[in-house]
């Protein structure tokens, strides 16, 4: 790998996380979901892989062994979210604030739990793609530590 | 620890349970996707009362005997003691779930318990983990996890014809007619598969290998008797069709012969059970058959009284085992004497079986004849049959234990936590034989369900020459008869049990289980020997089915070739790339360059999404693409530099790949000949986006009107991950 790429690629994951995040915050007025904000996430971590190789990967960003844990947690936050409005007698995947109800914005960021939902989502497709490429990694490189 | 703390729920669910039918019961009804017309209607009725019961009852009582079995039997089979983490977390469940079946008033509801009994009964059955129990515990969910499949076509048909799963309404609304009789009969299948009705029996003896608690649990008042609540449950609907009653009647006589018969050849103690259970859920099986009020209340009776004496004679047979170490009726006799105890107890439960007067047992027969009688002779004397069989295989099993000469030695006494729990239902089958009242109050509120409007559930010693009693005299010498004969009895069952293996169902089972392993193997081998073939198994049957939509829908005017305008340059110009990057992919002999011009061609098209209005579809294409080629830069990156062995191009793979080519451009081109409609649901949903707060129609219909899809599809997303994290690195997450 190119030098450039070595000292680029480990970069770029802060401003993939930026982008992540402004995915979200404007997915739901224009284009752009948790789906696609996982993928960029994943995306950084890759090229981080793929240019450190992924010893040296994984030891300069110990945070990444959380991915399990960052993808079960969105998986129980789409749940919940989904799923909470039973308890209260209305059928499943109810959002509020309700349609023609004020919605509370900060910025462009709109504060209903269809945006909740879709962090849900990004937490799970970021945790699990990160999860399968340490794992595929794995197979190739042999268990490491 | 665990195991009381499972016993303790079971106790505490039991009083619950009891409360609540003092209280005379109650119901919940939630909805849970209303417009699949899916609600979930729980009701504590007399028949969930009754199997809720059991099920809580018998399970509190077997809990505290696995307390006193399971550490025994880890030892015995050299496994480690929190290996009982395997087992009780599965024994709640499965109490629960039965719980819950027995409260279930919706079909779809009642098929999802019913799996969950099968799910916690597969895990359980296979607790030894060795290949006899691993075999049994598959045999048991295939049987009755692929009959239950019928249960929800039952479901769907009856939906179909008169738009309800709920069984109340469907009381109401359903007429006698081919769909009543076609779900009636499904149901009924289901039923009798997991009751372990003959031809569907043999799961039940080969599931002895799983742990005596489990036996005693599942297979005497839990598992098998799912069966016969969903027939007490659905019964309404079963007497609309006399040819389902008629095939009950007969499933179940044959069921209670076959089931006797076997259990007289047996020599293994939990076989011998195994066996009896078939037998006497036949007897349900035929009362259900019978129909009409006096049926219906001995059913339930009958279930009852079963129940308590089967788990304790289970119980016995493992207690016996750890006392004694055999498990061979053959090598065990004479222990009355030793085991005094424990003779007695389980005496009261044979009897019980037996239907001995001053026992519960003496009523659940007197009602069975009674019910025989109103049917007609001919079922009157099978009825007597019957109950000579049982009398004649449950005497010679308790016999043969504790009378004659003492061959195994035990090894010291019976322990408490092993004999307490035969003796409280010894007990129960006892204060049954004198104070009736509360057991048959028990059945009655059961039968009222089954049998909607008045009945009375009254059994008592009639001391007269009535028909019942006449039947109840002839059963017991008929048995006694069979059991003193053995001379004339050993070859016959031995030769019927031998048929039996030869040409009976479990062999029909094993053979097309082979049959089916063949044939997976065969098409398993064909598709993924390389990877050419693995593509070709998607490529060829596509292009197949489209030719054949070809053939048979009409072409005229579904093939249009618009205008070109300038607007439409750069489409143009990206689609000339990517036919380009196509070419070079499919052409190029190098390694890198064909997976370069791969990526091409995705950007090329993704450009193209952006320019025809799906910006979120070209971001997502976009991503997948930049994620794909740094895959294989990074693997290409690990390979080594010498040129692998390049395949020669074939004709075939140029024919398949042309025709799969051929296909997809037509089926497309007849995709986007057609005018793009109006009115559908893709303008409600842009119509209804800004109500939903959003901007994206994309994202709204993602995370609001089809959340639910998107929840699923993450779901598995979440389930692969698991799943590759299990095959790399036996499940360790990092």
């Amino acid at each position: 790998m190119s030098l450039i790429l070595e000292v680029v690629a480990p970069r770029l994951l802060g401003p993939a996380v930026m982008v992540a995040a402004a995915i979200i915050v404007k997915g739901y007025a224009d284009v752009g979901d948790g789906f696609s904000a996982g993928v960029v996430v994943a995306l950084a971590v890759a090229l981080r892989y793929v240019t450190l190789g992924a010893e040296r990967a994984e030891s300069g960003l110990p945070v990444l062994r959380h991915a399990p844990a960052l993808a079960a947690a969105g998986l129980l936050l789409a749940l919940a979210i989904g799923f909470f409005p039973v308890a209260f007698g209305d059928p499943p995947f109810t959002h509020f604030p309700r349609p023609g109800e004020h919605v509370v914005e900060i910025g462009a960021l709109e504060l209903t739990t269809a945006v909740a939902f879709d962090v849900g989502v990004f937490l799970l497709v970021a945790g699990s793609l990160v999860e399968v490429i340490h794992q595929l990694t794995r197979l190739v490189e042999g268990p490491r530590r | 620890m665990l195991a009381w703390s499972a016993v303790a729920s079971a106790a505490a669910a039991f009083v619950a349970c009891l409360a609540g039918w003092l209280a005379g019961g109650g119901s919940v009804e939630l909805a849970w996707a209303p417009t699949l017309g899916l609600r979930i209607d729980l009701a504590f009725d007399g028949l969930a009362a009754l199997y809720s019961l059991l099920a809580t009852g018998i399970g509190a009582l077997v809990f505290a005997y696995g307390a006193g079995y399971l550490p025994w039997h880890l030892e015995h089979v050299g496994r480690p003691a929190h290996d009982a983490w395997r087992f009780w977390p599965w024994m709640v469940v499965f109490m629960g779930s039965m719980v819950g079946l027995a409260c279930a008033r919706d079909l779809v509801l009642l098929f999802v318990f019913f799996d969950l009994t099968a799910v916690a009964s597969y895990f359980l059955i296979g607790f030894d983990r060795d290949r006899d129990a691993r075999g049994a515990a598959l045999m048991a969910l295939l049987v009755t996890g692929v009959s239950a499949v019928a249960l929800l076509i039952a479901a769907v048909l009856l939906y179909d014809a008169y738009g309800t799963f709920s069984l109340p309404e469907l009381f109401e609304r359903a007429g006698t007619g081919t769909t009543t009789t076609v779900a009636g009969v499904l149901i009924a299948v289901a039923a009798l598969a997991k009751s372990a009705q003959v031809p569907l029996h043999f799961w039940l003896p080969r599931a002895m290998a799983a742990p005596t608690p489990v036996s005693a649990y599942l297979h005497s008042a839990a598992m098998v008797a799912a069966g016969v609540l969903v027939l007490g449950r659905v019964h309404p609907l079963l007497v609309k069709s006399d040819l389902v009653l008629d095939g009950l009647l007969v499933v179940g006589l044959v069921s209670i012969a076959v089931g006797g018969v076997l259990a007289l050849a047996q020599d293994e103690l939990k076989q011998i059970l195994a066996h009896s259970t078939i037998s006497q859920y036949g007897y349900v099986v035929t009362l259900y058959g019978i129909g009409g009020a006096t049926a219906a209340g001995a059913a339930t009776l009958y279930v009852l009284a079963h129940a308590i004496a089967k788990s304790a004679l289970f119980m016995t047979a493992g207690a016996v085992t750890v006392t004694t170490g055999e498990s061979q009726l053959s090598r065990l006799g004479g222990l009355g004497r030793r085991l005094p105890a424990l003779a007695v107890a389980s005496g009261v439960a044979a009897a019980t079986l037996a239907a001995l007067p001053l026992t519960l047992g003496f009523f659940k027969d007197e009602l069975f004849f009674q019910a025989a009688g109103e049917h007609g002779r001919l079922v009157q004397l099978l009825a007597v049959g019957a109950a000579a069989l049982t009398v004649a295989y449950i005497g010679r099993f308790w016999l043969g234990l504790f009378t004659g000469p003492l061959r195994a030695r035990p090894s010291g006494g019976v322990s408490p936590l092993l004999l307490g729990p035969i003796a409280v239902l010894g007990a129960l089958a006892l204060i049954g034989g004198f104070v009736v009242e509360p057991f048959a109050r028990l059945a009655e509120d059961a039968a009222e369900v089954t049998h909607v409007g008045g009945l009375d559930v009254a059994p008592a010693y009639h001391l007269d020459a009535g028909t019942e009693n006449a039947m109840a005299l002839a059963a017991w010498g008929l048995g006694a008869l069979v059991l003193l004969a053995s001379r004339f009895r050993e070859p016959l069952v031995r030769a019927f049990a031998r048929a039996g293996e030869r040409v009976g169902p479990r062999r029909w089972y094993a053979l097309s289980l082979l049959g089916l392993n063949r044939l997976s193997d065969w098409a398993h081998d064909t598709e993924v020997r390389d990877l050419r073939n693995s593509i070709a198994a998607v490529l060829v049957p596509a292009a197949a089915l489209i030719a054949l939509a070809f053939v048979v829908t009409p072409t005229r005017g579904s093939y249009a070739a618009g205008s070109l305008g300038a607007d439409d340059l750069p489409i143009v110009v990206l689609l000339a790339l990517g036919v380009a990057a196509a070419v070079t992919a499919a052409r190029d002999r190098g390694r890198l360059r064909p997976v370069l011009a791969l990526s091409v061609l995705g950007f090329a098209l993704a450009g193209v999404y952006a320019m025809a209005g799906a910006p979120d579809v070209a971001l997502v294409a976009v991503l997948v693409e930049t994620v794909l080629t740094l895959v294989f830069v990074g693997v290409f990156a690990r390979l080594p530099s010498a040129s692998v062995r390049r395949p020669r191009l074939r004709a075939r793979n140029a024919i398949i790949g042309a025709a799969a080519g051929a296909s997809v451009f037509a089926g497309l081109w007849g995709a986007l000949s057609r005018r793009t409609p109006a009115e559908g649901v893709a303008a409600e949903h842009i119509e209804r986006a800004p109500g939903a707060h959003g901007g994206d129609v994309v994202t709204v219909i993602l995370a609001d009107f089809r959340g639910l899809d998107t929840m699923v599809e993450i779901t598995v997303l979440a389930v692969a991950v698991v799943g590759i994290a299990s095959l790399l690195s036996r499940g360790r997450p990092w």
